[in-house]
């Protein structure tokens, strides 16, 4: 199998770009090439393009682009829609990031990788059809194959429905697959397993895969060869080794100069050693409730008994996977959740006993910034409005005048151009509401700051200015952090220590450097082991 | 790098955002036109229609005997339609507009029911009589020369006729209906109902859904619980029906109606907000709102309220629509209100002799139609705009 791709351009009728502006590539059987580029770059429209998927308003023309599979040489540009539609599947398939939505919740999982077998292969029965999807089953290593075939999506976990995608997008075996950021949504062990089963797959049946992703760790562990595009156009391709070690244009040693575990830790001022705010014991159990009368008939442990401590002017960071309950041990520190057990001791006081208006005046001092640079800002409010609200409610400024000062200095604080007072949320990029919502934060003036996966949504360059700017915050205004993210690379940065949640508990705390260096505990190695690393 | 500065467009607020979007729509601007016609109508009708001159000039000067027989219900709504257009002209300034109109309109409630004194007994004969006697030089009669209660005594002559099918010495543009009143003139006078009667219940909906499903969707949990079955037990009662009863009761009382129709529609308005206060909850700015310790209020009115209000306007307009059909409905069924002219009781008419009066049909039948189709062009408009606002 051979693609060939030269002078592929996508344009969008209204848009001033094109969305894809002369991508040339190619790829041969049992060859991975990753496509790296930040959100906006053209990666997905490149892959919708070749698998003919590109909504119809879209405006597509290619100097070549041709596919030489099993069954001849097809020239994708100039296909029909039913010429495409029988060479998806079966010649060449695609991936699609969100497991969670990807698969029809009525049919069962087998039923619905069955299809596309029967589909591309019209002949086969179906007691045959069902023992070659059982065998793809076996193939992605989805356990109990037999059984997993009668299951509704809704049983299997995130990364067994990924695997159920696979397995859909291998059945017909076909020449070329092509997979968009697939293990994006997935917690890191898992990632480490799905990318494992696709080089082994890949090695078995000998297809081209064409990796879309924008995580250089991942890059670093499936590329043969690696392309970096940037506005719809392919800035710098080459093979793995020399694209990570000496990257040649300025924007491909950019982006990876702007990778946490590349840049050097900045020096800082050593966090004070008494404790800021100390978790002792907490515990945050939500109960199950069922029938008519909503009666309880259990509790999800998700928080069982936490102790941590953050130190005065220091950074703690709380790594965990998804479901490992730091989210929940943050909204129990900030009172969104009131905990089960424990207390959660600032200043001498237990925030956990307090209510009413006590609590309504201690919130000042922890404030909270939010994972979604989308959701975290209330569309209706002007960023002024936003900013000033809070300080009138706690009393900060002499008045209305003397506030809207405050605002314009909180802007300067996170770089954002002082003219920002009177727009709203939507006219913002990612990076810059989450500029905002830091802003918000510190209008308040608090003295500690939880983040809670404040950088996920965002692209590395733009994460590293968000990252500077809390260190900068750190030293200027004497702020201590909690700082939950499951990006290790990150708190490698960042972070003066590390606890390590699972399932409710924490596992392992101590000083960034031991815990990601020389982790005692076995769930934190594995961990450590499976994050994927560009060294 | 990929921090593109913010575009002009951030500075229209978004509301201003989505009226821009609806005006943008066709079906849109076509039902406000509407809608804004029958308003003026409404306003102005006993300019438009009415027996008494607006103007006579004779010997002993100049006098207005509409202004004379000017009810006070007439001289509120002149009141409100000041305010309205005075609140458009600050809507630059919301609070300033606010307090203006509502004192405008407060203004014009004592003003109306202090000074305006109409003489309970009207003859409509006498301005023809003292025109036709020769008393005055000159006259200007309203556009449509009948009021709505003007059975045409001096005539002699009572009942249906046909459009422009009369005596040649009178005029009627829509034909007269069974009492041998003008059918233009009752249908001008009867857009105060149409219009009264969908706002009126429907406001009284939407302030009970609101406040009830908010309350339902912030707190949740045993609330919830207890308001969800309220909203079921509510949305089991027939409107029609209970309509009906309370019609059977306590007489045909238009102000009864619109409180009944308000007073089983709310549940609609209560579950959305609902869903949507839900929903809103979890919102990571509503959680920021929480630890930045703002209070309920706050939380409740400025940062969730008007996050949620698209799916409720969008059905309130709808609302308006259905309410004006069960007014129509009931007094098709000859139940509507006794001395107010309304369109279905003139629908009525159309069918109650041994012939078909075609006109009885077509004009009061045609502008049901048209309002109801204009209030739910305009919630197609308002859902087409929030959708790709939302976007």
């Amino acid at each position: 199998m051979e693609l060939t791709v030269a002078d592929l351009r996508v344009t969008f009728p209204g848009a001033e770009e094109p969305a894809v502006a002369g991508v040339d590539l190619t790829l041969a059987g049992g060859e991975t090439l990753c496509l790296v580029g930040e959100s906006g770059s053209g990666k997905s429209v490149t892959a919708l393009a070749l698998m003919g998927l590109l909504p119809g308003r879209a405006r597509m023309s290619a100097g070549i682009l041709t596919l030489a599979h099993g069954g001849g040489t097809s020239d994708l540009a100039d296909l029909d829609a039913e010429a495409h539609r029988r060479l998806r599947g079966r010649r060449m398939a695609m991936i699609f990031q969100e497991p969670m939505t990807s698969l029809n919740p009525v049919m069962t999982v087998g039923e619905q990788v069955r299809e596309v077998l029967t589909i591309h292969q019209p002949g086969i029965s179906a007691a045959e059809g069902r023992a070659r999807v059982e065998a793809v089953f076996a193939q992605v290593r989805l356990p109990e194959p037999n059984q997993r075939y009668d299951e509704y999506p809704h049983r299997l976990s995130g990364g067994q429905r990924q695997r159920v995608m696979i397995a859909m997008a291998l059945v017909a075996e076909p020449d070329l697959l092509i997979a968009d950021e697939p293990t994006t949504a997935l917690d890191v062990t898992v990632q480490a397993e799905i990318l494992a089963l696709l080089r082994d797959l890949q090695a078995r049946n000998g297809m081209g895969l064409l990796f879309i992703t924008h995580d250089f760790g991942v890059v670093a562990a499936i590329a043969d060869r690696v392309a970096v595009m940037r506005r719809g156009a392919i800035v710098e391709s080459g093979d793995r080794q020399t694209l990570l070690r000496e990257p040649r244009h300025p924007y491909s040693r950019a982006l990876l100069d702007a990778l946490p575990e590349r840049r050097p830790r900045p020096a800082g001022p050593k966090p004070g050693v008494e404790a800021a705010l100390e978790v002792r014991d907490l515990a945050v159990h939500f109960p199950v409730r069922r029938g008519v009368l909503r009666r309880t008939v259990g509790h999800v442990r998700a928080v069982d008994g936490v102790d941590l401590t953050v130190r005065r002017g220091g950074i703690t960071a709380l790594v965990g996977e998804s479901g490992s309950g730091k989210s929940t041990v943050a909204r129990a520190i900030l009172r969104l959740e009131r905990p089960t057990t424990g207390s959660v001791w600032w200043e001498g006081e237990d925030l956990a006993r307090l209510d009413g208006a006590e609590l309504r005046r201690r919130r000042r001092h922890l404030q909270a910034v939010f994972q979604d640079p989308y959701s975290a800002l209330n569309p209706r409010l002007s960023v002024a409005t936003m900013l000033t609200e809070p300080m009138a409610v706690h009393g900060l400024g002499r008045d209305a005048a003397d506030r809207l000062a405050r605002a314009r200095r909180l802007l300067e604080l996170v770089d954002l151009p002082a003219d920002s007072l009177d727009r709203y949320a939507h006219a913002f990029s990612g990076g810059q509401r989450q500029r905002l919502g830091i802003a918000r934060a510190l209008a308040l003036e608090p003295r500690f700051l939880v983040c809670d996966e404040i950088t996920s949504a965002l692209d590395v360059s733009v994460q590293a200015g968000i990252l500077d700017l809390l260190l900068r915050l750190r030293a200027e205004e004497g702020l201590s952090l909690l700082f939950i993210t499951h990006d290790l690379g990150v708190v490698g940065y960042l972070a003066d220590e590390v606890a390590v949640m699972e399932a409710g508990r924490i596992v392992e705390h101590g000083t960034t450097d031991q815990v990601l260096r020389s982790p005692r505990e076995a769930y934190t190695q594995r961990l450590v082991a499976a994050v994927p690393r560009v060294e | 790098m990929n921090e593109a500065g913010p575009q002009e467009v951030a500075r229209v607020t978004p509301a201003r955002a989505i009226a821009r979007a609806i005006f943008a729509r066709r079906g849109a601007r076509l039902g406000l036109a509407w809608i804004a016609l029958v308003a003026l109508l409404a306003v102005f009708a006993p300019f438009l229609a009415s027996s008494q001159p607006l103007l006579v000039v004779g010997e002993g000067g100049f006098a207005s005997p509409v202004l004379n027989h000017l009810a006070p219900e007439d001289g509120a709504l002149l009141g409100v339609f000041l305010a309205v257009l005075v609140a458009w002209r600050l809507a630059r300034r919301p609070r300033v507009a606010l307090v203006t109109a509502a004192g405008l309109v407060t203004v014009a409630l004592i003003a109306s029911h202090t000074l305006l004194e109409p003489p309970r007994l009207v003859a409509h004969e006498q301005p023809r009589q003292t025109v036709a006697a020769g008393d005055w030089d000159w006259v200007v009669w309203a556009p449509v020369p009948w009021s709505p209660d003007d059975y045409l005594r001096d005539y002699g002559h009572t009942g249906l006729e046909a459009p422009l099918e009369a005596a040649p010495t009178r005029v009627h543009w829509l034909g007269t209906e069974a009492g041998g009143s003008d059918l233009l003139a009752g249908m001008i006078h009867a857009t105060r109902v149409a219009l009264g009667i969908g706002l009126v219940a429907t406001g009284i909906a939407l302030v009970i859904g609101v406040v009830i499903g908010g309350v339902m969707g912030y707190f949740s949990g045993i609330v919830d619980i207890l308001g969800m079955r309220v909203v079921e037990v509510v949305e089991a009662i027939p409107t029609l029906f209970l309509l009906l009863i309370f019609v059977a009761f306590f007489g045909r009382d238009l102000y009864l109606m619109m409180v009944i129709i308000g007073l089983t529609s709310w549940s609609v308005y209560a579950r959305y907000v609902r869903a949507e206060f839900l929903k809103l909850r979890q919102q990571e700015y509503v959680q920021a709102a929480v630890v930045a310790g703002l209070p309920l209020r706050s939380i409740l009115f400025r940062h969730m309220l008007p996050n949620g209000m698209a799916p409720v306007l969008v059905t309130a307009s709808f609302g308006v629509a259905s309410a004006i059909l069960a007014e129509a409905t009931l007094s098709f069924l000859g139940l509507g209100p006794v001395d107010t002219p309304t369109w279905g009781r003139m629908l009525d008419q159309a069918v109650q002799s041994s012939t078909f009066n075609w006109w009885m049909a077509l004009f009061p039948g045609g502008a049901i139609f048209c309002t109801v189709f204009a209030y739910n062009l305009l919630g197609e408009a308002l859902r087409d705009a929030m959708d790709s606002e939302a976007a």
